[in-house]
């Protein structure tokens, strides 16, 4: 089915949603205490070298003026100790920061996987598969990495210019005035350039981005027309157009960054002259020690290796804010899902359905129903009734709303026009996957043995049970052929079985739902013989156990397979 | 892997740029760095001695810096101008490292498109194409990090790093000995600490894939848990993959975390022991207060190139990998259909011939079709019948010019001329025929359009192209009853104009209305005693 079931597509001010802050650090579990000790860690680590800076200048300065080398010992101890404290804190740090990322990650995942799967039916499933592995992989990945590549070295840079300061400050207060001065307009001239940078990159870049892999795309698929037609040059000049987009989107974004890179290194260099000029006055004209001038002069070339991290920490920030709202979008809008957590009303009705069971001999009606999604053309309503152990074939050609109809019929939809009735009742969210079950058309096959693969349809199969099933649908040559029957495990997403096994299996799993009306998504492709054999047994076995089947297909083949057939197609 | 690919340098213009440029301006950063170290000792060693100085300290280096920088009004302007400089390095090469990095993206995928594009269309629909897509558009924006980042700073590694060395070893040799000692020790460490964590990093990062893979095969099965009401169960399950792929990922992490302490630990260690050396050999005697001072500022700077390095060099793995993919598209073979520059013929009246044409699948094991011979005569419609992937889109293929078969050959005739494509002008040959594909591309708009609607548009380009040749694979498959039957007559009616039409099909309605049938059937190839 090329139409796929598809969700509205994400607005445009997406891109600006509001992120809610709160409600992220509660599902990720983030332990305070974790992340202090993460900043603390890797303040010791960077404030071993400030250390270690102001302890080597005021060693030389003392050394000029030619001791005793005993009381240059204790300086020189703690010179090498924060020589070595560096590196292992550094060590620490990394360790503590990536277990609490990680461990964010694991919670948010779980949090966001029951927020996906509790979240209205529509919605899960008009999700595509792949969006929901980017998704709930790479981005929410990325939202961990804010902890290790964002949070920690903005708060390290915090606390390690504020010991920098206040060493200096001890010093010479003015000094310390000026780095502090120096070290704020590092971070924040810095921060606000890359923050500038990243929006750039993330409106313009993305707009261009999208231009080029169309252009690539249209290039590469469209080659042989473009021989044909004599368009080549065209697609060429297309894809260089396309390119010039994405270089200017580049240039705009590169602007603001090698500004925040120049506004570092000037603070520096800023911080060094005012530091130089105050102490080297102080000494010549106030009295300032050898040693203290030395400190105050020198520790400016040691202090901004923490500011210097905020602009990566910045552009993480972005990066993980961007993938956070993708991540919110998928699981919901804001106000029903505002802690991913589900909705207290679908849980009550799911109660509800799960205490009073739908009958299970009630026939489904469908009256002058028509569904679409927002903004489509509704598909011609269709009028059938299907008693228990009925079954109804719906045949349309390609994107004429045969899923959409049968998510309406299933009760993930509300119907365009007309009404699905389940005995007299309308169904809704709470019949899917209860009352009504479904096979979609790209239906998962999990990456475990055939056995809990089957399982996944009722969790108390038994083998004899599993092994019916697979026979019914004309599995059962193929499972004794298997190295370890039922035991075998299939790869993920089931790809060590072929198409046509891959639609047997999952026929034989929907035999197996509990459920007394099943649905069937049946895929593009012509249904080679075994197919309809195996849709027939299907809906015998079904019968027999007065269940009620309805397929969708474009296939005219399945037409003795059903009761009775409707079309979609006008005329 | 190499540090730099030479094939990026010796192919891409704007790289060999940027790489020359980027090396002049490491060169003037460290300039500039040895130019502020020996200005800052000389303005501040008058007031750390106890006596006043009276012969330069620095050594021969100290014509580098006036004497007369000791004073501050002397001094702190140069110091200023010296900030000012590496300011403007600093920004200069963020701004080439940017435009430099999407030129060289941008270079390189117009070329790997081109290639693609030149590679035939089998080759494209075997799966290749959509490969290029991914390699020349998320897979080569990898390489800004790799040119903005990692770049500059092999470079500054390269020159700052000995230049530095040079200058310690000219202003207090015994410093430049321990950091000449120390500097081997950092490649030789990371090393063995490489070789010590390999394998169990290994074992570490299968267990953390496995976890990974399992856990998004578990997501990936959501809608279909919630089509069967049983999305419940597993989030239990998700959580406990999760934490047991966290603990793999920790242990993976502390050895992995390994050769950055090495790398911190020594050049930090090494820095601290020069400091302390000085510090005694200061009360000694051994050593000026100016000398000491610059050899403090310098040392740390000659370890820094290289721990940023080590930090970015992860960072840029990925970039350098889509390069490499991008040039091994780029370094396959263009095949070559026809003769360049070879025979061209009119095509008003023509018949085109296949003879015992033979095409092997990618894979090897098939010829599809397999000797196929077939007359498409001017005036008749004639239709390729056939299972799917026996061969009739490629028979097609190769009657349009775009693609020569592996055995057998294909011929036009008209006006009395016959010419066989082998010799011909391989493109002045295709543009006589309106050929349309099963999903015709329109470009960007077409995009909007479904395939059915797509599919007319095409059509109806190709019956209004006045062409002599048509060549339609499938041209009713995704068309509803009327549409179906107006195709059927329009291309009936053009080849009793006089027009050679071709179509694989396998509607009914158009094989009733064709002239000719062509089974086309496919074969296993026997493999080579």
């Amino acid at each position: 089915m090329t139409a796929h079931v598809r969700l509205a597509p994400v607005p445009a001010d997406a891109s600006l949603r509001r992120l809610d802050v709160r409600g992220l650090l509660r599902d990720a579990e983030v332990r305070p205490g974790r992340v202090v000790l993460s900043i603390a860690a890797g303040t010791m680590a960077l404030g071993s070298a400030v250390g270690l800076a102001a302890v080597a200048a005021w060693l030389i300065a003392r050394a000029a003026g030619m001791p005793s080398p005993a009381d240059l010992a204790l300086a020189a101890v703690t010179v090498r100790f924060f020589g070595i404290a560096r590196g292992l804190f550094r060590y620490l740090e990394r360790l503590v920061s990536h277990e609490t990322a990680l461990s964010g990650v694991v919670a948010l995942r779980t949090r966001t996987y029951e927020g996906v799967a509790s979240s209205g039916a529509s919605r899960v499933l008009g999700l595509r598969r792949g969006d929901i592995v980017a998704r709930m992989g790479g981005d929410i990945d990325a939202m961990g990495d804010a902890v290790v590549r964002s949070l920690i070295p903005l708060g390290v840079a915090g606390t390690v210019s504020v010991i920098s300061i206040a060493i200096t400050a001890a010093y010479l207060p003015v000094a310390g005035a000026a780095l502090a001065a120096c070290l704020v307009a590092a971070a924040t001239l810095s921060g606000a350039m890359t923050w500038r940078s990243a929006r750039t990159a993330a409106q313009a870049g993305t707009a261009a981005a999208a231009r080029v892999s169309t252009a690539t795309l249209e290039a590469i698929d469209g080659a042989a027309e473009h021989r044909v037609w004599g368009t080549t040059q065209d697609a060429a000049e297309e894809l260089r157009a396309a390119d010039r987009d994405a270089q200017d989107a580049a240039e705009l974004a590169a602007r603001p960054a090698a500004w925040a890179a120049a506004a570092l290194q000037a603070a520096q260099g800023a911080a060094l002259v005012l530091a130089l000029w105050l102490a080297v006055s102080a000494a010549r004209h106030a009295g300032l020690p050898p040693t203290d001038t030395a400190v105050v002069a020198l520790l400016p070339l040691a202090a901004f290796e923490a500011v210097n991290a905020v602009p990566a920490a910045i552009q993480q920030a972005f990066r993980s804010a961007a993938a956070a709202r993708r991540v919110q979008t998928m699981v919901g809008d804001g106000e029903s899902t505002p802690h991913l957590s589900g909705d207290a009303s679908n849980d009550g009705a799911r109660a509800a359905a799960s205490t009073t069971p739908a009958p299970a001999s009630a026939s489904l009606r469908l009256e002058g129903l028509s569904a679409a999604w927002p903004g489509m053309l509704p598909t011609l309503p269709v009028t059938a009734t299907i008693a228990p152990g009925g079954a109804l074939g719906i045949v349309g050609r390609s994107g004429i709303g045969k899923t959409t109809l049968l998510l309406t019929i299933a009760g993930a939809l509300p119907p365009s026009r007309g009404q699905a009735l389940l005995g007299d009742t309308p169904v809704g969210a709470h019949t899917i996957g209860r009352a009504i079950a479904m096979t979609p058309e790209d239906a998962h096959l999990f990456g475990t043995t055939v056995l809990e693969n089957l399982r996944v349809a009722d969790g108390t199969v038994t083998r004899d049970q599993a092994r019916d099933a697979l026979e019914a649908v004309q599995l059962g040559a193929w499972l004794d052929s298997l190295p370890d029957g039922l035991d075998t495990p299939l790869g993920s997403g089931g790809n060590t079985v072929s198409g046509g096994e891959r639609r047997r299996l999952l026929l034989a799993r929907a035999l197996l739902s509990p459920a007394p009306i099943h649905l069937i998504d049946e895929p593009a492709e012509h249904l080679d013989a075994d197919g309809v054999d195996a849709l027939r047994s299907l809906v015998a076995a079904m019968r027999a156990q007065g269940r009620s089947v309805v397929i969708v297909t474009h296939d005219l083949g399945i037409l003795d397979v059903v009761d009775r057939v409707v079309t979609l197609d006008e005329h | 892997m190499k540090p730099i690919d030479p094939r990026l340098i010796a192919r891409i213009g704007p790289a060999r740029r940027y790489v020359i440029v980027t090396a002049v301006l490491g060169f003037l950063t460290a300039s500039t760095i040895l130019f502020q170290a020996l200005l800052v000792s000389r303005m501040l060693a008058p007031v750390l001695a106890p006596t006043a100085l009276t012969e330069d300290g620095l050594g021969p280096l100290g014509r580098l810096v006036p004497l007369g920088a000791r004073e501050l009004a002397q001094g702190l302007p140069l110091l200023a101008l010296v900030v000012l400089t590496r300011v403007f390095a600093v920004w200069v090469q963020e701004r080439l490292a940017h435009r430099a990095g999407t030129q060289v993206v941008s270079e390189l995928r117009e070329a790997v498109v081109q290639h693609a594009t030149g590679m035939g269309p089998r080759w494209i629909a075997s799966g290749k194409g959509t490969e290029v897509v991914t390699t020349v558009t998320r897979g080569l924006d990898g390489l800004l990090p790799y040119f903005v980042r990692y770049l500059p700073q092999l470079m500054l590694a390269s020159t700052v790093t000995p230049l530095m060395l040079v200058v310690v070893l000219g202003l207090d040799w015994p410093s430049a000995v321990i950091v000449m000692l120390t500097l081997p020790l950092v490649p030789i460490f990371m090393i063995l600490v490489g070789l010590v964590s390999r394998d169990r990093s290994r074992r570490h990062l299968d267990a953390m894939e496995q976890l990974g893979a399992r856990t998004l095969d578990l997501i990936a099965g959501v809608p279909t848990l919630r089509a069967l009401g049983r999305e419940r169960g597993p989030s239990a399950r998700v959580r406990e993959l999760g934490t047991a792929s966290k603990k793999a990922t920790m242990a993976s992490l502390r050895v992995a975390f390994l050769s950055g302490f090495v790398l911190e630990l020594l050049t930090t260690l090494s820095v601290a022991i020069v400091a302390v050396t000085l510090g005694f050999r200061l009360v000694d005697g051994d050593v000026s207060i100016e000398t000491a001072l610059a050899v403090l500022i310098l040392a740390p700077e000659v370890y820094l190139p290289l721990r940023n390095v080590g930090t970015h060099f992860h960072a840029s793995a990925d970039g350098m990998a889509a390069a490499d993919a991008a040039f091994a598209i780029l370094e396959q073979p263009l095949p070559v259909v026809g003769t360049p520059g070879g025979l061209v013929t009119d095509f008003a009246g023509v018949t085109l011939r296949l003879t015992n044409v033979s095409v092997s699948t990618p894979d090897g094991a098939r010829n599809a079709p397999a000797a196929l011979s077939l007359t498409a005569a001017p005036g008749r419609l004639t239709v390729l019948r056939g299972p799917n992937g026996e061969g009739k889109s490629t028979a097609l293929l190769a009657l349009a010019g775009l693609l020569g078969p592996d055995e057998g050959a294909v011929t036009a005739s008209a006006g009395g001329v016959e010419i066989a494509l082998s010799v011909a002008d391989a493109d002045a040959w295709t543009r006589q025929c309106a050929w349309v594909p099963q999903r015709p591309e329109l470009g960007p708009e077409g995009r909007e359009l479904s395939l059915g609607q797509r599919q007319l548009k095409a059509y109806e380009r190709a019956l209004n192209s006045g062409r002599p040749v048509l060549l339609f694979d499938e041209p009713t498959a995704h068309l509803d009853g009327q549409a179906r039957s107006r195709l059927v007559g329009r291309m009936v009616s053009l080849a009793r104009a006089g027009a050679t039409v071709v179509a694989a099909t396998h509607d009914p309605l158009l094989i009733d209305a064709a002239d000719a049938v062509v089974d086309v059937r496919a074969m296993a190839v026997r493999s080579a005693p």
